[in-house]
């Protein structure tokens, strides 16, 4: 859904859904999730549905998953060496 | 007392910069925090850290935030990033929440400047992933370089989607259409807005020339479009409208919806600041007078969260806010106050010259949505506009009511993205003006804080009760 243009080299090992892979630094979660693909944030806990980061701005409150054990907004929180992402979602589940 | 500062500035966009460094200069004690990673707002998010690359790209506007930046910086206010502000008390209190640690400090005034959001409009299909606000991507550009990659539909009204369109398209990006909600025709009330917009016209050639280089690319661009939707299995895939009595369609991979901008009042309203609403340009503001001071006299309301003006406006509401706040502290007197006031008001008349023609050109009219019955209205707990139009039908007449009935604006988001297009519904469903629907009620935690985080907190006497940070759950 997004090209990354940056000449940002940073690059930071995370831990998404139990896999560990490598996203660019230097930006939010939802950000660095963007620019790998990872576009679904979280499965709607009412309507059951993947969604995806709407706003990029705190205000939406779609880009919700657990971060280091804790739900935060994505778009707020800047992505680190070592971060451990629950989506609670599953590739092919909707999931992307 | 190490926790307590002259001034805390909520918000480290052009307004509360502003803010922040006149008052530090000043040799004040301030603080800044702010929920974001860098500071410059929406307009200006990332600048300082922008590659020179993206600095050439996102243009000479945006590059006026490096001036901001550097003079903030410069100024001695202590600036807090990654910080969430979720209370704020009349007597100058606030606490906020920064790397999983909440804190609570104190000033003597406080300026907020949090700023303004995308009016969320829901249409059918508007949760799906793909659809995004167009102010997002354009953060996103400004934060991590990413731009949109496959077919894109730009739809809704306003300045800032033409210049969102306008950007993609000179970065090459497959812009399958532009479909504008604006009628073709503007309705005549517009003309009273002319004379004064012709004071400014810097403002009004920079968006003809917008225009001209939209039309030489040859993208379709409809106006007056109608019963916009997006659709889509898991992703979105197709994005349809009504154009006259044309049918519309184009694949998509990506739909970026933008209805133009309007205050984000949570913080005020948690504060229960006097608010009014503004029948022509649809939103709520907090009332201020003229310097941003609330109902209360310690707080400030300051920038786009006070009535969308823009950056430089912003900028100059901040200078003012902080005058007054270093008068009120006794660093300078009235008349330097006063006379140092006096060229800032002058520029920010200037500034909105233009602003009353281009707001009533674009102005959004609900009566050119339908709002379909089966259309998700609240997206945190999945309530459709029908079942709101069905209480209303069994005689629920405020919003509050709705609310707790329907769990409508009850999610985390706590009525972010549904309240402002629930204030119209259920208000066209009463036959009555917006204010006589209410508004929903805002109550701490402005934000999700984890209780264990809440707990840690050193909580004294006189301070909020926690056992009243949850009642908004029930209500
Ligand atoms: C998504 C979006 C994109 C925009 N893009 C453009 C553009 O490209 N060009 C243009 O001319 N205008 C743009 N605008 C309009 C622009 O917002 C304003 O003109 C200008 O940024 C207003 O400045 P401000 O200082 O009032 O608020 P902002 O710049 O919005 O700054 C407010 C700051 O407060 C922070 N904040 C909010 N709530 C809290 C809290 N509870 N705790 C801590 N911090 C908080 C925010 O994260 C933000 O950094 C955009 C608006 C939006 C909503
Ligand atoms: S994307 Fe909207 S809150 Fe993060």
């Amino acid at each position: 859904m997004f090209n990354q243009e940056s000449t940002v080299t940073a690059k930071f090992e995370i831990v998404l859904d139990g896999e560990t892979i490598a996203v660019p630094g230097d930006m939010s979660v939802a950000a660095a999730l963007l620019a790998i693909g990872k576009i679904t944030t979280r499965t709607s806990p009412t309507a059951k549905e993947p969604r995806s980061p709407h706003c990029l701005m705190g205000i939406c409150f779609e880009c919700l998953m657990e971060i280091d054990g804790v739900q935060r907004q994505a778009c707020m929180t800047e992505v680190h060496e070592g971060m451990v992402i629950n989506r609670g979602i599953k590739e092919g589940e909707g999931g992307k | 007392m190490s926790d307590h500062y002259d001034a805390i500035v909520i918000g480290a966009g052009p307004a509360g910069l502003t803010a922040s460094s006149r008052l530090a200069e000043m040799g004040l004690k301030v603080l800044t925090l702010d929920e974001q990673i860098r500071p410059g707002g929406q307009i200006y998010r990332n600048v300082d850290n922008a590659s020179p690359t993206n600095l050439e790209k996102m243009g000479e506007e945006y590059r006026k935030g490096l001036t901001l930046t550097e003079r903030f910086r410069k100024s001695g206010a202590i600036y807090l990033n990654n910080s969430s502000v979720w209370n704020v008390e009349p007597q100058g209190r606030v606490c906020y929440s920064r790397d999983g640690v909440s804190e609570r400090i104190t000033a003597n005034y406080i300026i907020i400047a949090t700023g303004a959001m995308e009016r969320p409009v829901p249409i059918p299909g508007w949760t799906l992933p793909g659809v995004m606000g167009a102010g997002a991507v354009n953060g996103l550009a400004k934060e991590a370089e990413l731009s949109p990659a496959g077919k894109v539909v730009l739809a809704g009204s306003g300045p800032l989607l033409l210049l969102e369109a306008s950007l993609l398209l000179e970065k090459g990006i497959e812009v399958e259409a532009i479909l504008e909600t604006t009628p073709q025709i503007p309705t005549p009330a517009i003309l009273s807005d002319v004379p004064k917009a012709l004071l400014g016209t810097g403002f009004l050639f920079k968006g003809l020339k917008m225009l001209r280089d939209i039309k030489k690319t040859g993208v379709p661009h409809y106006k007056g479009i109608k019963k916009l939707r997006a659709i889509g299995n898991e992703t979105l895939e197709t994005v349809e409208a009504e154009c006259g009595s044309e049918k519309i369609s184009f694949q998509a991979d990506m739909l970026l919806l933008h209805f133009g901008v309007i205050p984000e009042t949570h913080i005020y309203r948690m504060l229960k600041c006097h608010m009014q609403w503004h029948e022509k340009y649809r939103y709520w503001q907090p009332v201020t007078d003229s310097w941003g001071r609330t109902n209360y006299e310690k707080i400030f309301a300051s920038g786009d969260g006070t009535g969308v003006g823009g950056a430089l406006a912003a900028e100059i509401k901040g200078e003012l806010s902080a005058l007054e706040v270093a008068h009120c502290l006794g660093i300078i007197p009235t008349y330097e106050r006063d006379s140092l006031a006096a060229s800032h008001r002058e520029s920010l008349l200037k500034d909105s010259y233009p602003r009353p023609l281009i707001d009533a050109f674009f102005a959004f009219n609900p009566a050119n949505f339908t709002f379909d019955d089966d259309t998700v209205l609240c997206r945190c707990e999945n309530v459709t506009v029908g079942d709101i139009r069905t209480i209303i039908s069994q005689g629920v007449t405020e919003l509050n009511e709705v609310k707790a009935i329907t769990r409508c604006g009850m999610g985390p988001c706590q009525g972010r993205m549904c309240g402002p297009v629930l204030g119209e519904i259920v208000a066209a469903e009463l036959d009555a003006r917006v204010p006589e629907a209410g508004l929903l009620t805002i109550r701490p935690p402005l934000k999700q804080i984890p209780l264990g985080e809440l707990a840690a907190m050193d909580i004294v006497a006189d301070g909020v009760d926690p056992a009243n940070l949850f009642k908004n759950q029930s209500k």
